[in-house]
């Protein structure tokens, strides 16, 4: 997993010099690194790279907020603007070069979540083509200075989180189903026909390779953030957006042979969750299925193959979940940084506010 | 959002303030409820009983006279309305009712759609309030009710020759009446809302102690701010250079847009400061409560400057800028109450959950 050495050595000598004292002292102390896009307590925006120890190790400033940071297999991160934001900028977790910063093309922004293909050669965002209130994938060549080469449909209205499933060909989509527009912010413009799915695409082609829905009662609730187990289920949570009085179960995962099911959590946990899951993330060996909910300040830890709660931290404003090499940490929009379900890290509080989601630094 | 129930615990925390200014956390939720929320929606109420009346006594007598009446009292039904409107939470936020009283945002214009259906097909259904009630929200709203009272043809209205159109406006303006009457009702109610409200408990699924109220109460503020700006004001000022579209407004055929803009921040004024939430600060952090004063009086200012209804305003150069300068009081709006409030409380800014994504 984490490779402080090779991360230096990759980094090269121009880098090491480059860095910050208390940057290569991070590095050296063997501690986790970890990507989130902030919001600065001075004001403004960023994505960061701290350290599991309370470091700042860097920041690069964003124009307006952030959402998701992926990274290529090459290492090259990627933080999006978060919807309905139209620009993403591309950078060098090591500083050895400069930022570089995307526009979203005329008739479409971004949602704030993106995937890399397995060599790192194409990028793949979430986007709104919202005239047509359709969600496209915008492919990016990544070799050709990032030019916007293509897209596919998304098979739904309002996609959120994509992923590449472990077979390296196959996307998996989040569609929320809300429809928005940028003419009118982020107001939601069809909680009454609204039709979230799980859609399974693939890579190369942009073909449907299958798409699930919940039962139609449950048509307000909107499929956001996924995750998959260690048997390549994708674990996925929703956010409700019907009557706030209504408790519907809020987790669950979906199979690419057509599984598609909510878990049955306990009401008073349920309850704690107040109908809004903000991330899903897995353990380093996909054991663990972390769920989040900042209005419920709580973290809870998911055992996939009993679909019931192993560990739970309450943290207020608590969203951002990453695995580190047995556990799990958790961020909060109030700059904490806790480990629980095994992690040994101890509660860290920065002086900045995370946001939605917290992503492990892996060495290339 | 956090930043709300970060509110109520300092009040709670701080004794010393609090005590000072004898005011408890439930004494915030009180005051909120009693000085802003309670009087808006009865004003509301009466506001729409004299809509259904003037209506009524249009379909009774149609003449010029009576149409500008009930012209007049759908005015103030709007003003009374968007004081309210962005008091969105407990009665408002169920059954519908926010979409069955104002269908908004309608990019696509679907309430124009189906009350043109109805006026051509003379739907008899959409005369009965009971029916009416049942159909589309978009077509029972203050926007269907506006195009029947100001829109194309509505001059028949002087005449015999409007009877239907008169009877599917009465009918609009009576579930208006029923809607507003129930709103106030509940609010009114010792052991609705109100008490959910005060009497905070584990039981409750909305409610479960007073930082989650506080955090509803704030939440008003901070989102009521941006829904002016994203789902009033920028629809027709357009984005980023965009050209203006005086026909995406709100009640654009009324002329009634800015004046229902002027009441929402009336309305988040109102609940910001007949709530008292702002005082429970640090002396040295009272500006905070006085820059929210300061932007809901540009806003105010700014307001007045724009007399015309809005598609002339856009020609002019100074009510064009009038109208540009409120998004950016919205923006600071933003800040001052998203952010600095928390801050000044003593508290961190929540932000992850300051809305979904």
């Amino acid at each position: 997993m984490w490779q402080r050495r090779a991360f230096l050595r990759a980094a090269g000598a121009g880098f090491a010099a480059a860095l910050l004292p208390h940057r290569a002292e991070a590095l050296e102390r063997a501690e986790l690194v970890f990507a989130s896009s902030i919001q600065k307590r001075e004001g403004g925006f960023a994505a960061a790279l701290v350290s599991e120890r309370g470091r700042v190790i860097s920041t690069i400033a964003l124009p307006e907020r952030g959402h998701d940071i992926t990274f290529s297999p090459t290492g090259q991160g990627v933080v999006f603007a978060r919807q309905p934001g139209t620009f993403a900028v591309i950078f060098d977790p090591s500083g050895a070069s400069q930022p570089q910063t995307l526009t979203s093309v005329e008739g479409r922004h971004f949602f704030g979540h993106g995937a890399f293909s397995p060599d790192g050669k194409l990028l793949y965002a979430t986007e709104n083509d919202f005239d047509n209130a359709r969600g496209v994938i915008g492919i990016y060549d990544v070799a050709g200075g990032y030019a916007r080469i293509g897209e596919f449909d998304t098979f739904g209205t309002g996609p959120h989180e994509m992923l590449l499933m472990p077979d390296g060909e196959t996307f998996v989509v989040a569609n929320g189903g809300i429809e928005t527009h940028p003419d009118y912010g982020r107001t939601e413009l069809n909680l009454e026909t609204m039709d979230p799915s799980i859609a399974f695409i693939g890579r190369r082609s942009g073909g449907l390779i299958g798409q699930m829905r919940l039962d139609s009662g449950l048509h307000q609730l909107s499929i956001r953030h996924m995750a998959f187990d260690h048997q390549s289920r994708v674990w996925f949570g929703c956010q409700f957006r019907g009557p706030s009085a209504d408790r519907p179960q809020l987790v669950g995962y979906a199979t690419r042979d057509g599984e598609i099911r909510l878990i049955e959590l306990p009401e008073a946990t349920l309850g704690n969750l107040r109908n809004y899951v903000g991330s899903v993330a897995a353990s380093a060996d996909g054991g663990l299925i972390g769920v989040s909910s900042p209005e419920g300040n709580t973290i809870l830890a998911i055992d996939p193959d009993t679909a019931t709660v192993v560990a739970s931290l309450g943290l207020e404003n608590g969203c951002g979940i990453a695995p580190d090499s047995v556990g799990l940490l958790a961020s909060s929009g109030e700059g904490a940084l806790s480990g629980l379900a095994g992690s040994p890290a101890p509660l860290t509080t920065f002086e900045l506010n995370f946001d939605n989601h917290l992503r492990l630094l892996k060495a290339v | 959002m956090r930043l709300l129930l970060a509110v109520l615990f300092t009040l709670m925390a701080a004794p010393s303030i609090a005590e000072e200014q004898k005011l408890t956390a439930k004494d915030v939720v009180s005051l909120a409820i009693n000085e802003a929320i309670r009087p808006g929606f009865a004003q509301y109420a009466v506001e729409t009983t004299a809509l259904q009346q003037g209506v009524a006594e249009l379909c009774d007598a149609p003449s010029e006279v009576n149409l500008d009446a009930a012209r007049d009292a759908f005015k103030s039904a709007v003003t009374a309305w968007s004081r309210v409107e962005l008091y969105r939470l407990g009665p408002l936020m169920t059954e519908n009712r926010y979409d069955k009283v104002l269908f908004w945002p309608d990019r696509k214009g679907i309430a124009l759609r189906q009350v043109q259906g109805v006026l051509a097909d003379a739907d008899l259904d959409a005369t009965d309030p009971t029916k009416l009630g049942g159909k589309s929200v978009a077509m029972q709203g203050l926007g269907a009710l506006e195009f029947l009272l100001f829109g194309t043809d509505a001059e028949q209205l002087t005449t015999a020759a409007g009877a239907f159109r008169c009877h599917y406006s009465r009918a609009i303006a009576t579930l208006q009446a029923d809607t507003a009457a129930t709103l106030s009702a509940e609010w009114n109610d010792p052991a609705g809302i109100s008490k959910r409200l005060l009497e905070p408990s584990e039981s409750d699924p909305d409610y479960r102690s007073f930082r989650e109220v506080a955090e509803a109460l704030t939440g008003l503020l901070a989102h009521g701010t941006e829904a002016i700006r994203d789902q009033r004001l920028l629809p027709f000022l357009g984005r980023d250079g965009a050209a203006p579209k005086p026909k995406s407004a709100l009640f654009w055929r009324s002329g009634m847009t800015v004046p229902s803009i002027n009441a929402n921040f009336e309305g988040l004024r109102a609940l910001l400061e007949k709530s008292r939430i702002a005082e429970a600060t640090t002396a040295e952090n009272l500006w905070v409560s006085n820059s929210a004063t300061f932007e809901f009086g540009n806003a105010e200012r700014a307001g007045k400057v724009v007399t015309e209804p809005v598609e002339q305003a856009l020609q002019d150069p100074k009510q064009k800028k009038a109208l540009d300068y409120l998004v950016i009081v919205t923006q600071s709006l933003d800040t001052i109450l998203g952010e600095n409030l928390a801050a000044a409380l003593g508290l961190s800014v929540g932000f992850s959950s300051l809305d979904g994504d």
